[in-house]
């Protein structure tokens, strides 16, 4: 009776291609986001935040001006433009037969081949900030695609079938929801271990940047993970949307003339839901690039190329060399803020009726 | 039945400042509150007679303001009170209100002025329950007279500790018992069968009409000289309508005080009231008593209005909509005209030129703001008919959504 | 709202949390069958012979079928026993529960920020639109639901911490209630009376810093800073919107016009109709906390559930593990259902629904 079998093959039963349909915005809708943009400086500032930080990571071997894993020990804790730094090296000299610590002071300057300086290995600071911004946006924007398929799907088939289903998918949610994301995706990445996957680069490919990296990491279990501990948003919202839509007039009319569920589901509660969900995919893709960061300062993660690692690394020389911590983490402040500020004008413009849903640590 | 003047209004406007521009809601309106009267403003939603109640209770919000005219309330011992302090806002015994400080106008909301509103069940909290809000109406009026004018507190001896420990428990500091009593004895006057059990019930759990007795018995905690009501039965059904219509009457001339009811149902006003005010486009049109504005109305507008009524006793029949839409008083768009020109059917080439307002038949209490009340219908000075729809002048759709008035 | 209902509608709560309890645990334990590795891997030495994996195995009872080795840990659960720690050899419950109260500490210090900052920020930010104040109290909240709290620690020990000396940069003290018991125990006001009447402040301050609260409050101000801003940010955003939302609605009108003095009219009525939706989101995102606690204890080597938890994890401390994600998980829980209760109160329509 219950037509499931779509739900379980999305792609295959072209939900996709339906979801495509879907986002097609009404003339409404689009009027909506052009006023709230016009009015809104800070939707402005998002949407330049937002665009700044897909441009660094997609042009991320173009921009940088070091290879990024290079190290050179010579050249490392050097400090960014402008911040000269006076080092200290304690040595032990024989003096008159006893031994003597010796401080020697000398300066350290900062150069214009490191413009953001360099990490303790002589890594190049901006060049790894850059390459951050990659790592951030594909975990950010696959995790929040992989837990609002999951989570929509599950989401819908609650909601629009209601009673048994409704029941028992909710009550799983409700276990997910007992455990914290971050709690849980640490246990799931220290207990499955950080696989990664090699993806060549197309412009050192292509021998535009030869002194690249010529592969980019992308920490597989990761992304695998974020997106699954946080489903339970998108199914909450899908869910509240079916429950709500199930009932109207023209979906009792659908059914009595003979539409499968799948129709109804795909073509009526699906687009129906959409603002929604969009907007809560918004806020996703900021608390989980906020949980990649936390899942890699805490060491666990796949690639070294992320900023909550770089962070990690920094901690460890605060006293000497405070810009390897705080550069990274203002690029992450910068890039969620930009990302929050979208997800605000969306809210406003979109009016979807939900709040302060989506976690972060 | 006509007693002294209570209120004298004169020239009040109220503006509200949007985005959209400025919007003329209420436009140099005047008119008398006498004590023990029932005056009743009639008007089509979006014509300002809500804003001009708020206005006078001072409970317009931002982004609007009143931005001139004169509420002037007669109240001896208010004058006396500041007269001292602010000479210019007295006059005899009238106290001009938009000249005193807030604080004093805030201390006559309850005590002088209160007002029951459109829909009940919006205007109760729904999560403190009805006796409880009726009560603390009462004990704001008892703290306060409690107190000299002067430094009327209405939060004596409630400190901020006690103000958030009731924030976040629904404990009652704030109401005493006997304020609690007295609720209970506002709900058995206004009508509502046990009224000890359902003091203690939320709103919610009250029908619409019974919660309509609440407010009333609310706007009746501070003895209020004049009882501002803004489309009081709008919300309701006929039946209970006419029950509260009653309530009010019966109270009114209990306690005889002034009633100004706001409405748009010209069979309410037949039913209630002594004298009334009608409104079009933030203006009163036409004013005076009701027998000299039903019987003998001048202005085409009013016209407009009663001819869609068959039978004054009858009091269903609503306003039947007249050709065309209240204008939305956005200043840039505002002609200085007659606002009802491009809805008039006599409307003349003298009209394109605001005209003032002028006394009917000598009457100096029926009035109105018509050419027509000063000559009669020149059929050669008339516009032709689709003189405002000219493509220069097309109305912007999008600009409908500015509406001021609930 | 009658007190029956209530009451009805806490137990129905109450029934429902032991059922999420029980599907936290349930899925806790599947946690190690799911998860690649053998735990005795872990534990044999490297060079180990099959036999003596096999005793190993034996002997901590991974050779049983799933569903007896289920039924025997939920058993042994509701006996308050979580097995023995694979690396340590004590009782996991033991380490569990000494390491609790540290984390709670924390959790309740951030939650006090939060709230005592937030609420009053939320609210002035919304009855003050539009002035500096408010701008001042979005930027910050945007900001502070947009930083990751271990960098806001960072940064936090780099500025206080390193460079002013006002904090000590990690480790706990005392516990709070040792710490109230001992200052009790040797505070001296006639000593203090004394050093301020002959004006020895430097005497003064030292004395008062060896104070066991002083040093408990010098440890927990940077963590409970660094865990609490994103829900001041959180909080503050969530009242600034509902405040405005209240305020704009009908009955605050009609109490106004029943002469109501403002203070009434925006805190016993608008602020605390705001608080009941603050309280449903804040119950949600309580995860958030638990699990920003985590990594504030990574930060500040605070020693906590969340820092037994990684060294667990790293260790493949199966016993531990779990016993630390059960008690994560069903603190949640109970936290939430008392969220839900204290909503309930606060709002007797939520008991109606
Ligand atoms: S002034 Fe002219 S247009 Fe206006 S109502 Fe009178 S007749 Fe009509």
């Amino acid at each position: 009776m219950v037509d499931l079998d779509w739900l379980l093959h999305p792609v295959a039963s072209g939900a996709l291609s339906r979801l495509r349909e879907a986002l097609r915005l009404s003339p409404r809708t689009v009027r909506n986001l052009r006023t709230e943009f016009r009015r809104s400086a800070l939707a402005k500032l998002g949407v330049g935040l937002i665009v700044c930080a897909l441009l660094v990571a997609a042009f991320a071997p173009a921009l940088a001006p070091h290879n990024p894993t290079n190290q050179n020990l010579n050249d490392n804790q050097l400090p960014p433009l402008g911040f000269d730094r006076q080092t200290t090296n304690t040595t032990s000299k024989m003096v008159n037969g006893s031994i003597e610590i010796v401080n020697e002071t000398s300066w350290v300057n900062s150069t214009g081949e490191h413009p953001l300086g360099t990490d303790s290995l002589g890594r190049d600071m901006l060049s790894r900030t850059i390459y951050g911004a990659r790592t951030s946006l594909i975990v950010g924007v696959i995790g929040t695609g992989i837990a609002a398929l999951f989570g929509v799907t599950v989401g819908l088939l609650a909601g629009y079938y209601s009673g048994r289903i409704d029941d028992a998918l909710m009550r799983s949610a409700d276990v997910m929801l007992a455990f914290p994301s971050l709690v849980l995706a640490v246990a799931l990445v220290g207990l499955i271990g950080t696989a990664s996957v090699r993806v060549p680069d197309p412009f050192v490919r292509a021998g535009l940047t030869p002194n690249m990296p010529e592969t980019f990491t992308l920490p597989g279990t990761v992304i695998i993970v974020v997106g699954l501990v946080n489903w339970v948003w998108f199914a909450r919202v899908a869910r509240s949307e079916a429950l709500s839509v199930r009932s109207e007039e023209y979906i009792k009319a659908a059914r009595a003339v003979g539409a499968s569920d799948r129709h109804i589901v795909t073509r009526h509660v699906l687009p129906n839901s959409i603002t929604p969900i969009i907007v809560l995919a918004t806020i996703q893709v900021a608390a989980i690039i906020l949980l990649e960061s936390a899942l890699a300062f805490l060491g666990f993660s796949g690639t070294t190329l992320s900023w909550g690692f770089d962070i990690a690394q920094g901690r460890q020389y605060l006293s000497s060399s405070w810009w390897i911590a705080t550069i990274p983490g203002v690029a992450i402040v910068l890039t969620v803020v930009g990302i929050n500020l979208v997800g605000d004008w969306l809210r406003d413009a979109l009016d979807p009726g939900i709040e302060g849903e989506g976690g972060g640590p | 039945m006509a007693g002294r003047d209570l209120l004298r209004v004169e020239g009040l406007s109220t503006r509200f400042f949007t985005e959209e521009g400025q919007i003329n809601a209420v436009e140099d309106v005047s008119f008398t509150l006498r004590e023990g009267e029932v005056f009743g403003i009639v008007g089509e939603s979006g014509s300002g007679k809500s804003v001009t109640a708020l206005s006078l209770v001072d409970l317009v919000e931002s982004p609007g303001r009143v931005t001139a005219g004169e509420v002037r309330y007669r109240d001896a011992d208010l004058a006396a009170s500041v007269r001292d302090r602010h000479p210019d806002a007295v006059d005899g015994e009238f106290v001009d209100l938009r000249r005193v400080p807030e604080r004093v106008r805030r201390s006559l909301r309850g005590p002088s002025f209160s007002m029951i509103f459109q829909d009940p069940m919006s205007s109760f909290n729904p999560s403190v329950t009805v006796g409880e809000q009726i009560a603390e109406a009462v004990e704001v009026q008892r703290r306060a007279s409690a107190n000299p004018r002067s430094t009327r507190s209405r939060t004596q001896g409630y400190g901020l500790g006690r103000l958030l420990a009731d924030t976040v428990l629904p404990t009652r500091s704030y109401v005493s018992g006997e304020s609690r009593e007295r609720a209970v004895e506002l709900l058995e006057q206004v009508g509502i069968p046990d009224p000890a059990d359902r003091a203690d019930e939320y709103p919610h759990q009250f029908s619409g009409g019974m919660l309509q007795r609440a407010m009333v018995a609310q706007a009746l905690a501070g003895e209020p000289d004049v009882l501002v009501a803004d489309e009081p039965t709008t919300a309701l059904d006929v039946t209970i309508q006419a029950q509260i219509l009653n309530l009010l009457d019966d109270l009114q001339a209990e306690a005889g005080m002034s009633i100004l009811l706001i409405t748009h149902n010209l069979g309410v006003i037949a039913r209630t009231c002594d004298r009334v005010g009608v409104m079009y486009a933030g203006e009163v049109v036409e004013r005076g008593s009701l027998t000299a504005v039903f019987d003998n109305p001048v202005h085409p507008y009013t016209q407009g209005l009663l001819g869609s009524i068959p039978d004054l006793a009858d009091p269903a029949p609503r306003l039947q909509p007249i050709e065309g839409s209240v204008p939305d008083l956005v200043d840039a768009e505002m002609d200085d005209r007659c606002y009802f020109a491009d809805r008039c059917p006599k409307a003349m080439t003298e009209c394109l030129d605001k005209p003032p307002e002028f006394a009917v038949d000598g009457d100096d209490e029926h009035a109105a703001m018509c050419v027509l009340a000063d000559h009669d219908f020149i059929e050669s000075e008339a516009l032709r008919p689709d003189y405002f729809e000219s493509p220069l002048e097309g109305a912007d759709v999008d600009a409908a959504e500015s509406e001021t008035d609930d | 709202m009658t007190t029956v209902s209530l009451g009805r509608f806490l137990l129905k709560r109450a029934v429902q949390g032991v059922f999420v309890i029980w599907g936290v645990v349930t899925v806790v334990f599947l946690l190690r069958f799911i998860t690649p590795g053998d735990p005795v891997t872990f534990i044999a030495p490297l060079d180990a012979s099959q036999e003596l994996r096999r005793r190993i195995a034996a002997e901590l009872g991974l050779n049983r079928p799933i569903y007896v080795q289920y039924l025997d840990y939920l058993a042994g659960l509701l006996q308050g026993d979580m097995g023995y720690s694979y690396i340590s050899n004590t009782e996991a419950s033991a380490r569990v529960f000494a390491r609790l109260p540290a984390t709670v500490e924390l959790a309740v210090a951030a939650t006090v920020v939060a709230v005592a900052l937030s609420i009053p920020l939320g609210v002035v930010s919304a009855t003050r639109r539009h002035e500096p104040v408010d701008y001042g109290a979005t930027l910050f909240s945007l900001v502070g639901i947009s930083t990751p709290n271990f960098w806001l620690g960072i940064m936090l020990v780099l500025l206080l911490a390193v460079q002013f000396g006002l904090f000590p940069t990690s480790q706990r003290g005392t516990g709070f209630l040792p710490a109230v018991a001992g200052t009790v125990g040797q505070f001296d006001p006639g000593l203090v009376v004394r050093l301020a009447v002959e004006l020895r402040g430097e005497a003064l301050l030292a004395y008062l810093g060896k104070l066991p609260l002083v040093t408990w409050l010098a440890h927990i101000t940077l963590p409970a800073v660094t865990l609490g801003t994103y829900f001041t940010a959180l909080i503050t955003r969530l009242t600034r919107s509902g405040m405005l939302d209240e305020l704009g609605k009908s009955y605050i009108r009609a109490s106004r016009a029943k002469g109501l003095p403002e203070s009434l009219v925006r805190y016993k009525h608008a602020l605390r109709n705001t608080l009941a939706p603050v309280i449903t989101v804040v119950g949600l995102q309580l995860g958030t906390l638990i699990g920003g606690a985590v990594i504030t204890e990574a930060v500040f080597a605070w020693p906590g559930l969340g820092t037994e938890l990684i060294r667990a994890i790293n260790l493949r401390d199966w016993p531990l593990i779990q016993g630390s994600l059960i008690v994560i998980g069903a603190g949640f829980v109970v936290v939430n259902t008392l969220v839900d209760a204290l909503q309930a109160y606060l709002d007797p329509r939520v008991v109606a629904d």
